[in-house]
Order: C-alpha cells, then structure tokens, then sequence
C-alpha cells in the first residue's frame, strides 16, 4: 500500500521538477492547488512551471484555487506504472459516471492549465519504490 | 532511395443537404465493399489513417473515411460565425446517408467511433435497407457528462484543453506516439466544435428507450476497449444486450481511439469482424437479446 507522506511527495515534487518536458508544458503553469489523499491533505504551489514548495498545514491561511480530492485507493491505482482501467487519469476519476475524484474551487484554473497539470500528475508514477524514499530526507 | 507513397487519395464532393451545398473532403482506398469510417467527436479523417493502407483491409473494401462538416477539410456552412454548432442526431445521421448517396455507393459498411459509433444505432432504425452492416465502435445507448461549457471558453485554450480532456480515455498500453498524434488531432478541431459535438453525443443521443426497437435485420457490431471510461464495457455490453442481432466485442488493452491509439490491437479484433462482413454473415443471436465475446 502507497503511503503518500512526506517522502513520497517530495520524491513526487522532485520527479516534477527533474523533467525537462514539463519547462516547457508548465512555464505559464503558476497557482496553488491541494490535492487531497483520503484525510492527507497538501498544498502544492507551482510557479512558472516548477513546483515552489508543498506544504501539509493547510487552514485557513493556506490558500488554493482548485483541490483535487481521491480516496487513498483511487491515487494507489492512479500512480501504478500501468493503471487500471477507469483509474489511468483524472477524468476518468472524476466523470459522474464513476465519483472517484472529487474537483472543487476555481475549477476555471484547472481547464487552463490541464496540460501541464495532467503532465506532472503523471509523473506520480516515477516515485521510486518505498525502500528508497525512506532513505531520503523530508522537506515537507 | 524510393520514398514511401501511401494508396490513399483525397478528394472533395459537394453534398447537397437540407438547401445547402456542402464541401466535403473524403480521403479513400481500395477497392471492394464500401466501408465509410466516421471520426470521433472534434476531429478529423485522419484517425483512420492505419487501416486505409492496410492492404488487408483494401483488398477486400473500399475503405472512405470523409470529414464532416467544420471538421478537418470540410468547411463550416455560411454563417457559421453566428451559431452556436450543436450536432443533432437528425443532422448526423440524415448527413452521412447523403454522402454515401452523393457517392453513389450501395449499400455500405458503416464504420464509426464514439460519436460515430452512437450514430450507428441511429442509422440502424432509420436507414437499416440503405446499409450492409454497422460497425459501432465505443458505442452505447447513452453517453452523458460530456457537454461542459470549458471546451469552448475564451479563457481557456480550446486546442489544449479539448486534447488533454481526451487524452486519459486512451489506453496506457497504447504507444505514445501514437497517443500523442491522437492529442495533436484533437488539438486542431475549431472553436466550439468538439462541444458541438458533445451535444450530440451526450444530450441528443439518447437510447435507452430506442434499443429494441432495431429490427435485427442488419448486423451490429459493438466494439468497445476496456480502457474507455466514456463508454465503458458495461455500458456497451448492456446496449449490446438491447439490441436484436448484435455482437458485442469487448478489446482488452486499448481505449476509446482503437484506430488511431493502437491500430495493431484494433486490428486484432476488427479483422474477424470485417471477415463476417465480407462473408455476409449475420450473426443473429436468439431473439430479442446479442451475443457478447
């Protein structure tokens, strides 16, 4: 079972960060979003097509414009090298059809940067295997 | 060095419909049993691109994939600029019949995937003499959740959004690039046009009440990949279910752009299909009730 703490959401942000393509997908890709894992909330903030930080304290004083939001068996389908069917995407997640993924606040933001958006999500599936995160330091 | 020359040819007719000539490009090869494809919602001729140079599907079919109107090739009608486009069964259905008759083609195949697959059950109540079989590709009785105001919003980037919206419906299996020239088609569709199209294929199409009203009396094929979160396998299996003399046929591995996300899995599954077309099989099933395989 995928823990999705602070070490694998840096690995995550680091992924992002390390990829050449997403420069370029994301340079206009600036906002703050939560994504929601079951009861484990973050705030990632990009700017400029790079992940600034991501932080777990989020209240009132922690703004976002749009949050994504999965129960923690959703994103373990989710970040599977190859997902499952109905489980390879947000859309998929989220159609009405299937309720897997809840989208709410500024959704606006989200169709114009779906893109890059869509792009960094996919590299979920780059984490390395747990042994290794543990061996890394935590930023969050 | 000689450069690879594919066999298809493009071409423009006008299609008389409705008091207005229309210019539409089609793009055809081979030679055989007249198989019309028709492209997704928001796109172009150009998904089926693979299996007209395939010799093994042209040297028994004369394989045509046209663009419909403001889509690829095919100019919008006078007046577009005023309109907001919505696509209407009637429209749809009615336009590709009159294709194939400014074609002069008896009695075709008609081959379409997702909103062109929708249309297959359309086609098959209203025009079922006028056809030889119908293969309905990610096809149901009923698509909803599709027609959202963000694929045409002056905020948003139409050609991003439209091919990013459809991206995930393809098949993690399917080869990038693949996938990636699926996305670039979809990138390309005028303003409005995919959500045109949605209207259609998620608001006018609808049904669910309709099924069993197809005589049977012309084979359906229902294909549909298990990667297609649009119309899934459930969805297809239980329209399937609806309706008199159909096969339902369920492809593992691939998603809701068969022809163009993977064509050599789509292949696998299309080929037995073209085959029982060829053979003027019908695989009629007990009454009242398709198979599924």
């Amino acid at each position: 079972m995928t823990q999705f703490d602070s070490h694998w959401i840096n690995s995550w942000q680091d992924a992002v960060n390390d990829d050449a393509a997403f420069h370029v997908i994301g340079r206009f890709f600036t906002a703050d979003f939560l994504l929601g894992f079951g009861d484990q909330e973050y705030v990632v903030s990009v700017d400029g097509g790079r992940i600034e930080r991501i932080t777990d304290e989020v209240g009132i004083e922690t703004p976002w414009s749009f949050a994504l939001r999965a129960p923690v068996e959703s994103w373990e389908k989710f970040t599977q090298r190859t997902p499952p069917p109905m489980f390879n995407d947000i859309w998929a997640m989220a159609h009405p059809l299937h309720g897997r993924l809840q989208m709410d606040g500024d959704v606006k933001v989200l169709w114009q940067n779906m893109r890059a958006l869509t792009w960094m999500l996919d590299r979920m599936r780059e984490v390395p295997d747990r042994t290794l995160l543990e061996a890394r330091a935590t930023r969050v | 060095m000689t450069a690879i020359r594919e066999p298809i040819v493009g071409g423009y007719i006008h299609v008389p419909y409705g008091g207005y000539d229309y210019r539409v490009f089609y793009e055809e090869a081979g030679e055989g049993i007249p198989l019309v494809c028709l492209h997704t919602a928001g796109t172009d001729s150009r998904e089926w691109r693979h299996q007209l140079a395939d010799p093994e599907i042209t040297d028994r079919f004369r394989v045509i994939a046209f663009d419909m109107p403001r889509h690829g090739k095919s100019i919008p009608p006078i007046g577009f600029e005023r309109e907001d486009y919505r696509l209407t069964a009637t429209f749809y259905s009615e336009f590709v019949m009159a294709f194939c008759e400014a074609l002069e083609l008896e009695r075709p195949v008609i081959m379409g995937s997702s909103m062109g697959g929708n249309i297959c059950l359309h086609i098959a109540l209203k025009f079922e003499p006028r056809v030889r079989a119908l293969v309905a590709i990610e096809a149901c009785q009923y698509s909803p959740g599709w027609y959202l105001s963000w694929l045409a919003h002056p905020h948003v980037h139409g050609g991003e959004a439209c091919a990013t919206s459809v991206f995930g419906l393809m098949a993690p299996q399917s080869p990038d690039e693949y996938r990636w020239e699926t996305w670039w088609y979809y990138s390309q569709g005028g303003p409005g046009v995919f959500k045109g199209d949605l209207y259609f294929y998620s608001v006018d199409h609808d049904f669910r009440v309709l099924c069993d009203r197809i005589s049977g009396d012309v084979p359906i094929y229902l294909m549909t990949g298990v990667y297609d979160f649009a119309c899934t396998p459930e969805m297809t299996a239980e329209t399937g279910k609806k309706i008199k003399g159909s096969e339902t046929i369920i492809m593992e591995d691939i998603g809701h752009f068969p022809m163009c996300e993977n064509p050599e899995t789509f292949k696998r599954y299309l080929m037995p299909v073209l085959d029982k077309v060829a053979a003027g099989e019908r695989k009629l099933a007990g009454a009242g009730a398709g198979s599924a395989s």
